[in-house]
């Protein structure tokens, strides 16, 4: 924020005399940017291990991996309006212990797959009515709620197994229109929330709230509304995660998945979202989820000693959020 | 361009590490390994003198009703939410016994001691404990044996001289030993395989690898042991883990192990949706609900664990016998209710018996 | 005056939870006649000293308008690293305590390097130095323990001086201290002025990126001291350790009070918000609750708390 003057003037704008590049960089320079490291792993781990780019390990990296993508849209929108929710891991798994649950009991397994949503929504429009109107900020809220969801959980499931699943519960497993689910439901729902986002007028306030609360106030925008709008909206998408999180596999085990609350809100904040509050986009959350998976599959392709990996996460936080920073003070002096 | 440059610089200075990476690391721990004869003979056992510590100053309880905990590495996963079943199976049989099971919602060395801090305090006859960490919970434990309260650990031990006595599941080198033979009569004996684990930082699992490691060695020398990665107790990290080890070894993986009641299904079904059931052999520890619909489909052969029900029913009767003065330094064997009479090994150990293997035809009457 | 009016809400809240605190030891008391002895007391004491070193350091963090996520993982490196500088680089104790202590606080100042100078908010820089430090132990230790360490060592995390345990002390000095500067010092004013307004408190000449600076190195030095009580405690090392920390650490620092916006908090409220949080935990547990149901209590006081405080405060903004 301070002494980057001699910068500006000394970088001249990336792809000047191109008003398209110039359009692209500055609107999606995040994503352009993840987007570059995803390929450039692509290619180099592929140099390496032909195997790599097999149409099977492209399958794991992307389906396995769509419901962190699914899970980080909702909470990038979360970002974006100045929340945050810390209990989104916590409260997949209490969604999809009580989804196979439906399943195994005999339910239609739409019902199955419905009621993880409609749960999540009802679960975190109290949130979101404890943090609008109850003026509970969102970190303490969901730090509450998250002990309450793993609590509960714990006390009483015990973390059972739920293992008679029938197979036409496993939606996560079918392939339509030739595309593995997840990988279809992941691609649809980033491009139908980057367009509401973007072009909707709801979308739009969200960004107002985050990025200036009193001008949002003053345009006339019930930011206590959206509020828990956005955290309904958020639970929604926690839910359609826990379909495909719950359905990938054959078994079920109702416990809190480890730390995945961690690596959604890592997916969103790389993404490009919110790191000076109020920007980012859906595209970039995911593209983010993509390149963890990248990583991780890499990491076994190349045999490095996965004693460091979370060390280079961390640094990859780390770069990509000060190259962004770095960035944005050159577009915008 | 600079801020371009930089994650795609790190992107490459991790694909670097490749050039000198050391040989695939295979998960075990340091210490000594004592692998088991090739053959089914049983190994000849050196007798230890005692080696448990004492509770100091403890009431005559015999025959008394003794309030116990039960404090496992965490609560909320099958596996123990099965031990503390036989346990409370086990009080309810004796009668003289009221047990509680209470455990930490992860595998966290601090909030296990905080609670057998809690208990001991609150003025129990007995603990029962299986030790997220064996050095770090022994102060607290010592703390335990100070205040008169019987301690008898089961499924992971601790130091010695911080229990009286410790109720073993299967020896490690067993263990090993019936995994390693399991999957070279499933892959053969110049398959390759990998393996799949919790986390390097898991004293059983790390302790089952090196064991593992040794017997291959010694008697199954041309199998190939090709890494072994980390994939928490999260059964969809477990799922695309396995998956990217079949993805990236093709033909050439015959078979996976996995060593956590997480991994073993998730690999399971990671070779049932990649379409290499029957070329790809799932052998591991799981518990039989979890494994059924791998049973059912053909796919997995049979899965090794001893049977946590009995582990707990055996603890808690360790834990009596511990009480009464019945099992006291010098004993050789103890009277465990249904399983009978359990031996005494290492000195202080009660060893539960073989590990049991489970399949499709014994899977179903197991509800764990 | 509005500042009036803002000290008139700080004490509030903390009235309400010495209320609650009170309230929780006197039911608690009744549910088990071994909670409230001097020997439990002074345990407990013993078993939240590393919460609270972090979390009195946390409180000049919050009330700065900053969090710092990656306390539990410098706590971790810490103690790894006094394993491997005392055991494989055969440092004598004290010195290899305090090295390992020095690059704590280094991480501290790193953290406070990355937000201070070049303005990456602190949720996201911590959030990236708490999986980086978290590797590092990860990395060195090779998921190696050292333990075996000289008795006197233990003194410092399971010994006591005329009856108390030791580590109680070294958190009441800390918390003595940290009091003082907060509550006495310009320094201290200074950072209640960044959380409330750091637009303002530039302008008003204060150095807001020193003072950043300062409070994060502050972080990560008690979070490096509670490494070495935890050690000494534990008489082990693992590179999991003070994992999930940061979060018990920031229920107790806003639970007592401290907005998580900044501009208000107190070291006495954190105090109050630890020993909440900490005879929950054993007076639960003593009754007969479960870790599990002792877990859905906490999350319920926190919201409860925070939501009554709001209710009652009179500084009525409808939203922050």
């Amino acid at each position: 924020m301070t002494a980057t003057t001699d910068d500006t003037q000394a970088a001249p704008l990336p792809g000047k005399g191109n008003a398209f590049i110039r359009y692209a960089y500055r609107s999606y320079g995040q994503e352009l940017t993840i987007l570059c490291a995803i390929l450039i792993m692509f290619v180099s781990v592929g140099l390496y291990s032909p195997r790599f780019l097999s149409f099977d390990n492209l399958n794991s990296i992307f389906a396995g991996n769509a419901y962190i993508a699914v899970a980080a849209i909702g909470m990038s929108m979360l970002i974006i309006t100045g929340q945050i929710d810390v209990s989104v891991g916590a409260l997949i798994g209490v969604l999809a212990t009580i989804s196979g649950t439906l399943a195994v009991s005999g339910y239609p397994v739409w019902l199955a797959w419905l009621m993880p949503v409609v749960i999540g929504m009802a679960i975190n429009a109290v949130v979101g009515i404890l943090v609008a109107y109850g003026r509970i900020p969102s970190i303490i809220a969901t730090l509450g709620m998250l002990s309450v969801l793993k609590g509960g959980l714990v006390s009483v499931t015990g973390g059972a197994w739920i293992s008679n699943l029938p197979p036409d519960f496993l939606l996560a497993q079918r392939v339509m229109l030739g595309v593995p689910f997840p990988i279809l439901a992941m691609i649809v729902l980033t491009v139908f929330a980057s367009v509401w986002l973007k072009y909707s007028a709801l979308g739009r306030s969200l960004y107002a709230i985050g990025g200036n609360r009193e001008a949002a106030l003053a345009a006339g925008i019930r930011i206590q509304r959206r509020i828990v709008m956005v955290f309904t909206i958020h639970g929604a998408f926690a839910g359609l995660a826990t379909i495909l999180f719950a359905t990938q596999l054959q078994v079920i085990q109702s416990t809190v998945p480890p730390n995945l609350e961690l690596t959604i809100i890592t997916a969103a904040v790389i993404g490009g979202v919110s790191v000076l509050g109020g920007t980012g986009t859906v595209i970039g959350s995911t593209l983010a989820a993509i390149l963890f998976a990248t990583i991780g599959s890499a990491l076994i392709f190349t045999n490095v000693s996965a004693y460091w990996l979370r060390a280079v996460i961390g640094l990859l936080i780390l770069i990509t959020v000060l190259a962004d920073m770095m960035r944005r003070r050159k577009v915008w002096g | 361009m600079l801020i371009k440059v930089l994650p795609t610089f790190l992107s490459l200075s991790l694909l670097t590490g490749v050039s000198y990476a050391a040989p695939a690391w295979t998960g075990a721990d340091d210490q000594p390994t004592n692998p088991l004869a090739c053959d089914a003979s049983p190994a000849d056992v050196a007798s230890k003198p005692y080696d448990g510590g004492a509770a100091v100053d403890a009431p005559n309880r015999k025959g008394k009703t003794l309030k116990a905990v039960d404090i496992p590495k965490l609560v909320g996963i099958g596996y123990f939410t099965a031990t503390s079943k036989g346990i409370a199976e086990a009080a309810k049989e004796m009668g003289t016994m009221d047990v509680k099971t209470d455990g930490p919602t992860k595998a966290n060395i601090d909030d296990q001691i905080t609670l057998i801090d809690n208990y001991t305090t609150s003025g129990v006859d007995g603990i029962l404990y299986a030790a997220n960490d064996p050095v770090a919970i022994a102060p607290i434990l010592k703390k335990a044996l100070a205040a008169g309260i019987n301690v008898v650990g089961y499924d992971a031990n601790s130091s010695p001289d911080s229990r009286q006595w410790f109720v073993n599941q299967a020896e490690f080198n067993g263990v090993a030993k019936s995994l390693i033979d399991t999957l070279s009569k499933e892959i053969g004996e110049d398959g390759a395989f990998a393996i799949v684990t919790s986390t390097f930082t898991t004293p059983n699992q790390a302790r089952w690898i090196a064991e593992m490691s040794a017997y291959q060695a010694k008697c199954h020398p041309k199998m190939k042991w090709l890494e072994t990665v980390e994939a928490q107790e999260d059964n969809i990290l477990s799922f695309n883990q396995a998956k990217t080890l079949i993805n990236k070894y093709g033909p050439d993986l015959k078979g996976i192990v996995g060593m956590t009641s997480v991994a073993t299904p998730a690999a399971a079904d990671a070779i049932t949706q990649s379409g290499k059931c029957g070329s790809i052999s799932v052998v591991g520890l799981a518990t039989p609900n979890a494994m059924k619909p791998y049973f059912a489909s053909g796919c997995v052969k049979s899965a090794i664990l001893w049977n946590p029900v009995d582990l707990g029913y055996a603890a808690a009767y360790v834990l009596r016998a511990t009480a009464d003065g019945d099992l006291k330094p010098g004993s050789k064997s103890v009277k465990a209710g249904k399983l009978g009479e359990l031996k005494v090994i290492n000195g202080s150990e009660i060893l539960l018996g073989a590990p049991f293997v489970f399949n499709k035809e014994n899977a179903s009457s197991f509800d764990f | 005056m509005a500042s009036f009016a803002h000290i008139r809400s700080l004490t509030r809240h903390e009235t309400i939870l010495a209320m609650v605190v009170v309230f929780a030891l006197v039911a608690l008391s009744a549910q088990s006649d071994r909670f409230f002895t001097v020997a439990n007391l002074l345990n407990q004491g013993r078993l939240m000293t590393e919460v609270g070193l972090v979390a009195v350091a946390m409180t000049f963090v919050i009330a700065s308008g900053g969090i710092d996520l990656s306390v539990g993982s410098i706590m971790g490196l810490t103690a790894i690293l006094i394993g491997v500088f005392w055991h494989n680089f055969g440092i004598s104790l004290p010195v290899a305590a305090a090295l390992a202590v020095g690059v704590g606080t280094l991480g501290g100042f790193v953290n406070g390097l990355i937000i201070a100078r070049c303005g990456v908010p602190p949720l996201i820089a911590t959030l990236g130095t708490l999986a980086l430090y978290r590797g590092l132990a990860e990395g060195i230790s090779q998921a190696r323990s050292v333990g075996g360490y000289p008795d006197w060592f233990y003194l410092l995390g399971q010994g006591q001086i005329n009856g108390l345990p030791t580590q109680l002390l070294v958190l009441f000095i800390f918390a003595i201290t940290a009091t003082i500067i907060l509550s006495c010092t310009v320094w201290g004013r200074t950072v209640y002025a960044v959380g409330s307004n750091e637009i303002a408190a530039r302008f008003s000449g204060l150095s807001v990126e020193r003072s950043k600076l300062a409070i994060y190195t502050a972080s990560g030095f008690a979070a490096a001291i509670a490494g070495v009580i935890f050690v000494s405690r534990v008489s082990t090392t693992r590179s999991d350790m003070g994992t999930g920390l940061e979060l018990d650490a920031i229920t107790a620092v806003v639970l007592g009070g401290t907005s998580i916006f900044g501009g208000k908090g107190t070291i006495v409220g954190t105090i109050l918000g630890l020993i909440l949080i900490q005879s929950l935990k054993n007076g639960l547990s003593l009754a007969g609750v479960r870790g599990d149901g002792t877990i859905v209590v906490i999350g319920a006081v926190l919201i409860v708390t925070i939501l009554l405080s709001n209710i009652f405060s009179r500084d009525g903004f409808p939203e922050h």
